[in-house]
């Protein structure tokens, strides 16, 4: 006899007292999830269930999160040491002789017994290539060599950005070293918060206006126009609204929005807090890469201290504007930084993306009216408030007002992030930004915009970069660009694009769930030399049915670097058939 | 009303429809594997791509709505070589044994994979990765190497049932169906109400107890009502060679549609129970004239008198209409009873009441109403 | 029901679901409850002792104290008239006896409800305001309500709550009890009940005793006319109200039943206090049983004729919403079995015949309906139209083309009536009836100090003659499980071992417990599928005085290690 409901378990307490703390908020689904593997350092079938049945949530929900989420693990882990499989690293790795695949194996021979390492996708550390997570904090570059070292506390020397790069336009940027982050009062005395209280002095159909006017686009990599976006939001007569900024970097090659959010945390709330008056908003989240604890404690650190001097929390500077931002921490997923997946995720889902029409403006978070919108995006906000519009659209001479962050990474001399116009040609980010080619090296190729991007070669390194500019076949995405020489194979570099987007693929449509892994079975086998005849139009096919057919915009971007290494480097391709 | 165009022909349709419900209402065919149209829409499996004018991808018929001057063409080249392609992205992982396979003949993948003439890829791994039948479930076979992670079952089993039992687990290409916590069903609560079942396009949800019984086309399908509760769910009884096989879902059904519960869909195997009486009983005592034992338990066993003896229709009602007439006579129409049955039909029961009042002429007629 | 189950379904605000275990019991229906909670949005009231897994997803879960449904129902009729929320126009226009009701309705305040029923006050003014001002509400209930000694009184106290908030004759609201078996509405439209003919004409109304005696070819009592075509018949009809199953058993030792004719029934399994069943039938003259299986009643028969299951008949099935649906032959009928109507016509012809023989009576052979030689079950339906008057327009012939008919069907051109009551009621105006809590018959005490009810579980069915005998049930759901409370458990020192024995007055039975939190501490619930651990060994034979329905809710009994 099967009837398994002859076993009476009450709710383990641990877990009644976890969900009550949070008020058994079904939302709350993922922190508790983390909570108990932090305690317990797995989950098991009953904590699952038992959170479940705490959260009136049904079992499968949850199990399908813990095998979701990267960060999340059925299995007993000790203390875990996440090894950057990210495209950089690799690079990074390659460069250096040592194969990626023997990595985990190599860390894992070097760390004593305490520790778990596993792989994962790419860190947000591109600047820090080669990288590790330990527990929760970020280190790189650190070498396997280091690994002892890395175990009893070597974080590796970060990037340092105070410095001004020739021909930037600092102005996200302006504040780098020269504040302290963790201090409000040294914000304030740079004058952080003006804008908002510029803003706030506005009605706020007309901050609406000054933001539409000011051409602002945003930042995340499609250039939608932040202003339409938050008018779609005000107009829209339901409320509650909410604003939602997605921190959740997690494209390979891009870092920006954590340095922003390490530098100058109170630039991205005050940005926040203007959206929330402009849209009619009262309450945000900002949706954080789990990554990204420290960046996510920064934040919390801030929020406390502008609640402090009344700049959030119930009538912001005495006004009638209320408004409250929340942080909220991801746990590991990529696609989580498409909106719907992300707002999904926010619910405390599985990271999926929702079916759209609706779009999040009409029916976001919980079903209300959201503006999900970029950290870059938010912290040009309040530059525009502070000095107008029009300054913002004459800020350069380029065709796109303002500025753009970049990123510029590989084979350079001199890599990392700086802000500057838009319109900037590859030879110039290479050789005006990133101090040329190192020696030795030759520009191969680059991967422009991210992991999603267009991959191209010389013949394409004086074509100006906007948001246009991917209609001739170089794409300024998220602005970062990876330069590789002739050392870099490109049959093996996209093999470790797919190998990202297949560990990435949400699963939900057949086209991506099947077409990236297919593809990736491919590249793993021309990689290695052993291609067979007609894998490169098997690419080209599979590349064509997940751009169509996907469900969303995962699945039909990742053709964008697959078609155009092959466009550019056929040969290779061919060379590799056998 | 929005006026749109499918394939260069002029139609008005209403706002709010999908372009699969118009196309539909027009008999354009539009192939479907994730879409029921008892349940929502998930736009997950992308069989029904259609290309939009103007439209930078093709869109899921059935999520997309329509809009004004809308363009669409079902069938174009695009479309059909990318359908053809998704199925063969299908059929690479799934196993190559619909000659074996139970639903073979009743499978819309089966019958997708056809039309579109579709290759099963070399490579792939060809329904190897996961055990079949791998649930215990007495009435339910899982097999996910046939899944094509549609999510029909999730959807039926929320939308329909209310159970919540189904859901997805892992992502990308490892992604599966679960029951709970990745536990067994009936330790995930399920109800073996069989919903996920019906609606499994494939065969990786099937039925356990006629499992290899028959094809779709050896059964005759005959609708009819079930014999549990007072609810009045209608099914189709599956029939092969004079016995009933099976139970599938009507979806004409006025009370349930598709809906069941574990009973009406899988406790019919009583119907060829051996132990089902076939013949007449009498007690011997009555045959061979003799006055009646006394009845108990233990006498029963002990006592040939009381021993069932197996006779013709004829001689047992006579023996029946004879006890009728004499206890009538002797102790009063009033003397005796009829229980009537809440399991048999209107038909039957009238006649039961037909016969207490007009035969015997006693209303001393009653059923268990009350128990 | 008063109301269609779709209808409810999709138009009530609020469900006030008191007393069935809807999504066991009725699964299906249960389903679309559910989908109307999660989906649409409506809210849910379950008034249950027990855990049910409806409660899952009930707004609120009101877990009175096992016999106080009228103290529950009138305490909520309190709060509603001392809010003001009954609708007094429905009161005016539609009701009488208002004032006389609301004088007992105003002896139950909340507290002292609060005190009978174990409820807390806050949840009775929840509730009350939840269904006063979520409308429309619909009432539910099953068995929970009826198998008590105030079965009627319950029943009737829940429409009185239904007209106070005019929720009656409304596309989701109604009262909605849900009937148990496939066909019970249909046995009992049919005159399966001693007081009344089919369609339920009282046996003692004249009128109704002339209209059946003619058709059925009786002497009638000053029929005028009898010519040519009718012959004088001396067969008569009776016009004094029957037995019922209840009071037939007993009257089997009072020396009053000497003949039972039971047609797929197992009274052994289903009726209560098993050991005196068994007693009857052993004292009984003769039995006829007509059946599929052996059961434990047969072991009584003198005579076991085998009848079909409903997968070798065609006739129709009357559901619980008064849907009269078909039901088609799908295989041969197995070994000698026979349709069980063709059974039943046999013995009616050759019982007349020695009717006529010995008693040198006769009938009117030319009455239209006093043959018993039917060609099938269509033509029994044939004879239904013509004298059930609700039936009247239910052919097979238009169940066949697929017509959707819900009774009153009058004439075969009616479409059926799917919500009853909507302008008047069946007597005209609805009467409020004054009805005060009555204690139950068997109390707990220190013999016997726990509580125990009864019913089924969703995989079996009744008695379990079919359920048992279909495998994959079995192996879900094998041997009969008693729910026991965990503190309960512990006091008794369930502790790892499996089995218990629970005795009442009346007998004594072991099985396996189930240690759930789905009973309330002092309470037990168990069923009576299995033979080897019946619930009805337990039970009592305490009637409602009107309905004769034993209360199987509650049972006074003891529970120990076995």
């Amino acid at each position: 006899m099967k009837n398994k409901n002859n076993a009476y378990h009450p709710i383990s307490p641990e877990i009644e007292e976890l969900a009550r703390a949070h008020e058994y908020q079904p939302e709350a689904a993922l922190e508790v999830l983390k909570e108990i593997q932090t305690r317990h350092s797995t989950l098991t079938t009953e904590a699952i269930t038992d959170t479940a049945r705490a959260l009136k949530l049904p079992p499968h929900q949850l199990y399908g999160m813990a095998t979701f989420y990267s960060m999340l693990s059925l299995e007993e882990r000790k203390k875990v040491l996440r090894v950057c499989d990210g495209p950089v690293c690799w690079l990074k790795r390659s460069s250096k002789g040592s194969d990626q695949s023997s990595v985990i194996s190599n860390w894992s021979s070097m760390v004593d017994g305490q520790w778990s390492v596993e792989r994962t996708s790419c860190l947000g550390l591109c600047d820090r290539a080669p990288a590790v997570l330990v527990e929760d904090e970020q280190a790189g570059p650190v070498e396997i060599g280091d690994a002892k070292k890395v175990c009893k506390g070597w974080r590796g020397v970060p990037t340092e950005y105070s410095k001004v790069r020739k021909g930037e336009t600092r102005v996200m940027t302006a504040l780098i070293g020269k504040i302290d982050p963790d201090s409000i009062d040294d914000a304030l005395a740079n004058d952080v918060y003006s804008g908002l209280k510029s803003a706030l002095q506005k009605e706020s159909i007309a901050v609406l206006s000054e933001v539409e006017s000011s051409g602002l686009q945003g930042r995340g990599g499609a250039g939608f126009p932040v202003g339409r976006k938050w008018r779609f939001v005000a107009s829209e007569k339901r409320t509650p609204r909410y604003i939602i900024c997605n921190a959740d970097e997690s494209e390979p090659l891009i870092f920006k929005d954590r340095v922003l959010m390490d530098t100058n945390p109170h630039q991205l709330i005050e940005g926040m807090t203007i959206a929330g008056y402009a849209c009619g908003a009262s309450e945000a989240w900002i949706y954080i890469r789990g990554e990204y604890e420290s960046q996510a404690r920064r934040l919390e650190n801030a929020i406390t201290q502008a609640k402090e001097k009344n700049l959030l929390g119930a009538k912001i500077l005495g006004t009638e504007f209320s408004f409250q931002i929340h942080v909220h921490r991801g746990a590991g997923a990529y696609i989580c930084g498409e909106e719907t997946a992300l707002i999904e995720s926010l619910e405390g889902k599985r990271g999926e993306p929702r079916l759209r029409p609706p779009y999040p403006p009409t029916s976001g978070f919980r079903g209300q009216p959201t503006a999900v919108n970029n950290v870059e995006s938010f912290c040009a906000v309040p530059h525009i408030m502070k000095n107008g519009a029009d300054w913002w659209r004459n800020l350069t001479g380029a065709s796109t007002p303002g500025t753009k962050m970049y990123m510029v990474l590989g084979h350079v001399k001199n890599p990392g992030l700086f802000e500057a116009p838009f319109g900037l040609t590859l030879r110039e980010i290479i050789k005006k930004f990133g101090g040329g080619m190192q020696t030795g090296s030759k520009f191969k190729f680059a991967l422009c915009g991210g992991a999603a991007g267009t991959i191209v070669d010389k013949n394409m390194l004086d074509i100006p970069i906007d948001f246009a500019s991917s209609q001739k076949g170089i794409s300024l995405g998220a602005g970062s660009f990876l330069i590789c020489d002739q050392s870099v194979s490109p049959v093996a570099f996209l093999r470790e694009l797919l190998h990202f987007f297949a560990a990435e693929s949400c699963g939900k449509c057949t086209p991506c769930r099947v077409g990236t892994w297919r593809s990736l079975e491919i590249l793993d086998r021309m990689a290695a030399g052993k291609g067979q005849k007609g894998d490169t139009d098997e690419l080209k096919t599979l590349a064509a049915l997940m751009q169509d057919s996907s469900f969303c915009g995962l699945g039909q971007s990742v053709p964008i670097p697959m078609n155009s290494v092959i466009t550019h480097f056929g040969a290779e391709f061919a060379k590799v058939e056998n | 009303m929005l006026n749109i165009k499918i394939n260069g022909q002029s139609i008005q349709a209403e706002a709010g429809k999908t372009v699969l419900q118009v196309a539909k209402e027009h008999d354009v065919h539009v192939p479907t594997l994730c879409y029921h149209k008892d349940l929502n829409p998930t736009g997950n499996c992308r069989m029904c791509i259609v290309e939009v004018k103007g439209g930078r991808f093709l869109q899921a018929a059935c999520v997309t709505p329509i809009w004004e001057g809308m363009e669409i063409e079902t069938s174009s080249e695009k479309v059909m070589k990318d359908r053809k392609l998704t199925l063969e992205l299908m059929l690479a992982n799934h196993p190559v044994d619909c000659m074996t396979c139970d639903v073979a003949g009743e499978c819309e993948l089966q019958d997708l994979a056809y039309e579109y003439k579709a290759e099963v890829p070399a490579w792939g791994a060809k329904g190897t990765r996961y055990k079949a039948d791998s649930d215990p479930n007495p009435f339910i076979r899982v097999d996910m190497n046939k899944c094509i992670l549609c999510r029909r079952c999730e959807s039926a089993c929320a939308e329909i049932q209310g159970r919540n039992v189904w859901g997805v687990a892992k992502r990308g290409f490892d992604e599966t169906m679960v029951t709970g916590a990745g536990v067994p069903m009936l330790e995930a609560r399920c109800e073996s109400c069989g919903q996920c079942v019906a609606y499994c396009p494939t065969g990786a949800l099937s039925n356990k107890m006629n499992y290899g019984m028959a094809r779709a086309h050896q059964v005759k399908k005959v609708t009819t009502t079930c014999s549990y509760c007072g609810v009045g769910c209608q099914f189709d009884l599956l029939v092969k060679n004079n016995k009933v096989i099976g139970v599938s879902s009507n979806p004409n059904a006025p009370v349930n549609g598709m809906a069941l519960c574990v009973k009406g869909r899988y406790a019919y195997d009583y119907i060829h129970h051996p132990e089902r009486v076939k013949k007449p009983h009498v007690r011997r005592y009555l045959l061979e004239g003799n006055a009646k034992p006394i009845v108990n338990r233990k006498s029963e066993i002990q006592n040939p008198k009381w021993d069932w003896v197996e006779t013709e229709w004829d001689v047992a009602l006579d023996i029946v209409a004879k006890k009728f007439g004499e206890l009538r006579k002797d102790f009063g129409a009033d003397s005796i009873g009829l229980l009537t049955s809440a399991k048999c039909t209107n038909e039957e029961n009238y006649l039961m009441n037909k016969l207490a009042r007009q035969v015997v002429g006693t209303n001393n007629i009653d059923h268990c109403a009350r128990l | 029901m008063s109301n269609s189950m779709d209808d409810v379904a999709k138009h009530a605000q609020t469900f006030f679901i008191i007393g069935s275990n809807t999504t066991e019991q009725h699964p299906v229906f249960g389903t679309m409850i559910r989908r109307a909670v999660k989906y649409r949005g409506a809210k849910l009231i379950v008034a249950d002792p027990r855990k049910i897994d409806i409660t899952e997803i009930a707004t609120l879960h009101l877990r009175q104290r096992p016999g106080t449904d009228i103290a529950l129902i009138n305490g909520l009729m309190y709060i509603i008239l001392e809010k003001g929320w009954e609708d007094k126009t429905f009161i005016d226009e539609r009701c009488e006896n208002f004032d006389e009701f609301k004088a007992t309705v105003m002896e139950y305040p909340p507290e002292k409800v609060a005190e009978i029923t174990n409820i807390p006050v806050e949840q009775l003014y929840e509730t009350a305001e939840i269904i006063a001002t979520s409308k429309p509400t619909a009432v539910i209930w099953a068995m929970g309500i009826t198998q008590h000694i105030v079965g009627v009184r319950n029943v009737m106290d829940l429409a009185n709550l239904q007209m106070l908030l005019g929720n009656m004759g409304v596309p989701g609201g109604g009262v909605n009890p849900l009937r148990g078996q496939n066909n019970v509405q249909g046995a009992c439209d049919m005159g399966g009940l001693p007081n009344v003919f089919p369609a339920y004409q009282p046996v003692t109304n004249p009128e109704v005793i002339e209209k059946y005696g003619t058709a059925w070819g009786l002497k009638v009592e000053g029929l005028k006319g009898e010519g040519e075509n009718l012959q004088p018949a001396t067969f008569q009809l009776s016009n004094r109200i029957g037995m019922t199953v209840t009071e037939m058993m007993p009257g089997i030792l009072e020396g009053k039943t000497k003949l039972l004719y039971i047609l797929g029934e197992d009274p052994v399994m289903s009726d209560p206090d098993t050991k005196h069943i068994r007693h009857c039938l052993e004292e009984l003259d003769f039995l006829l049983l007509q059946e599929i299986f052996p059961s434990e009643t047969s072991v009584y028969a003198d005579v076991l004729l085998p009848g079909v299951t409903f997968a070798e008949k065609t006739g129709t099935f009357t559901n619980t919403e008064r849907r009269v649906q078909i039901v088609r032959q799908a295989i041969p009928t197995q070994g000698d079995a026979r349709n069980d109507w063709w059974i039943t016509a046999e013995i009616a012809k050759r019982v007349l015949n020695i009717r006529m023989k010995d008693e040198g009576g006769r009938m009117n052979e030319n009455a239209p309906y006093a043959s018993w030689n039917y060609k099938d079950a269509s033509a029994i339906m044939d004879e239904i139209n013509a004298l059930v008057p609700s039936y009247g327009g239910v052919t097979h012939t238009r169940l066949e083309a697929g017509e959707r008919l819900q009774w009153p069907c009058p004439t075969k051109d009616h479409p059926g009536t799917p919500i009853l009551h909507t302008k008047q009621f069946t007597r005209g105006k609805g009467k409020f009836m004054p009805i005060d809590h009555i204690s139950p018959a068997e109390k707990p005490d220190d013999d016997y100090p726990m509580l125990m009810s009864t019913g089924r579980v969703i995989y079996h069915w009744h008695g379990g003659q079919m359920t048992r005998r279909a495998k994959g049930i079995m192996e879900v759901y094998g041997e009969a499980l008693i729910e026991v409370n965990p503190d309960d458990a512990i006091k008794i020192g369930i502790n790892g071992k499996t089995h218990i024995r629970v005795t009442s007055r009346r007998g004594m039975i072991e099985a396996k417990a189930w240690v759930t939190d789905r009973v309330p501490p002092g309470m037990i619930y168990a069923n009576f599928h299995f033979p080897a651990a019946s619930a009805n060994e337990l039970t009592h034979a305490a009637l409602d005085p009107t309905a004769k329905i034993p209360e199987y809710k509650i049972t006074a009994v003891k529970v120990e290690l076995a």
